[in-house]
């Protein structure tokens, strides 16, 4: 109930809920399969190039974080790493891109794999 | 901005490209290798791993193109709706622009503006100054003309 009073009282914008998280969504969806590449020209296999793409995906939501939410959200008074300026949820912007970006990871590792290691 | 994320992002996967090639080419060369060692004394094919310069300007290019999208990325819009409104009436529609620099579709425009055109709060009084004024002011010019 008091979170329904709290929507109530300080209401959220759709429209710009959809557009942060369509942006994220596309960022993250491209620099999985990056990563694939990546993976697939070093040579890493099985545990290995899934830690690496867990690792280099949180570095990316923090270079994204650093570029696109810090500047103004730190300005307005918010703690650093607070994404409520842009995202209802810390959690939902910090692990999102794990999952909507590992088809394309695996997708372009074998791929690579397959094109270098032929 | 944006030229600066196309560059970059450019320059990255060319370096990307380089990498692909040279590691294509190391292994093509170490399985040549192993199929004409004449001695047969390490059968199989021993792994060799990537070179380290290799390795290295992989992973300097994946840095580079990721720092490029990060860059050509649009901004965020807050979610709040007080920031976002507020947002809208400082800056205008110079906050909504996209990264080629057009205003973006679904811009909605100041969400104030209902306020300001209320028919209930039309100064009448003034208005009909106004045009008294201009009426008059138009009507000397002409007889000015004349």
């Amino acid at each position: 109930m008091s979170t329904e009073k709290d929507y109530q009282i300080s209401p959220v914008v759709q429209e710009s809920i959809v557009h942060n998280s369509r942006t994220l969504f596309n960022f993250q969806s491209l620099t999985a399969s990056l990563f694939g590449v990546c993976a697939g020209i070093l040579g890493l296999e099985s545990y290995t190039g899934f830690l690496f793409y867990i690792i280099s995906t949180l570095l990316t939501c923090i270079l994204f974080y650093a570029l696109r939410i810090a500047p103004s959200s730190i300005a307005s008074g918010k703690a650093p790493f607070d994404t409520s300026r842009y995202f209802r949820g810390a959690f939902e912007f910090w692990t999102s891109g794990l999952s909507g970006g590992l088809a394309g990871f695996i997708l372009t590792w074998t791929l690579f794999y397959g094109l270098v290691r032929a | 901005m944006t030229w600066i994320s196309k560059t970059t992002t450019f320059f990255g996967l060319v370096l990307l490209a380089h990498a692909c090639y040279s590691a294509q080419e190391h292994s093509a060369l170490q399985s040549f290798r192993t199929t004409s060692a004449v001695n047969p004394s390490s059968p199989g094919t021993t792994a060799v791993s990537l070179p380290l310069d290799i390795s290295l300007e992989t992973l300097v290019a994946t840095a580079i193109i990721c720092f490029g999208l990060a860059l050509g990325t649009p901004p965020l819009r807050p979610i709040q709706w007080r920031v976002w409104a507020g947002k809208i009436e400082r800056e205008g529609e110079e906050g909504f622009m996209n990264a080629d620099g057009e205003v973006s579709r679904d811009y909605v425009g100041n969400p104030f503006k209902m306020l300001e055109t209320r028919p209930g709060f039309v100064d009448i009084r003034r208005q009909k100054k106004d045009f008294a004024e201009w009426v008059r002011s138009s009507g000397e010019k002409q007889e000015a003309q004349i």
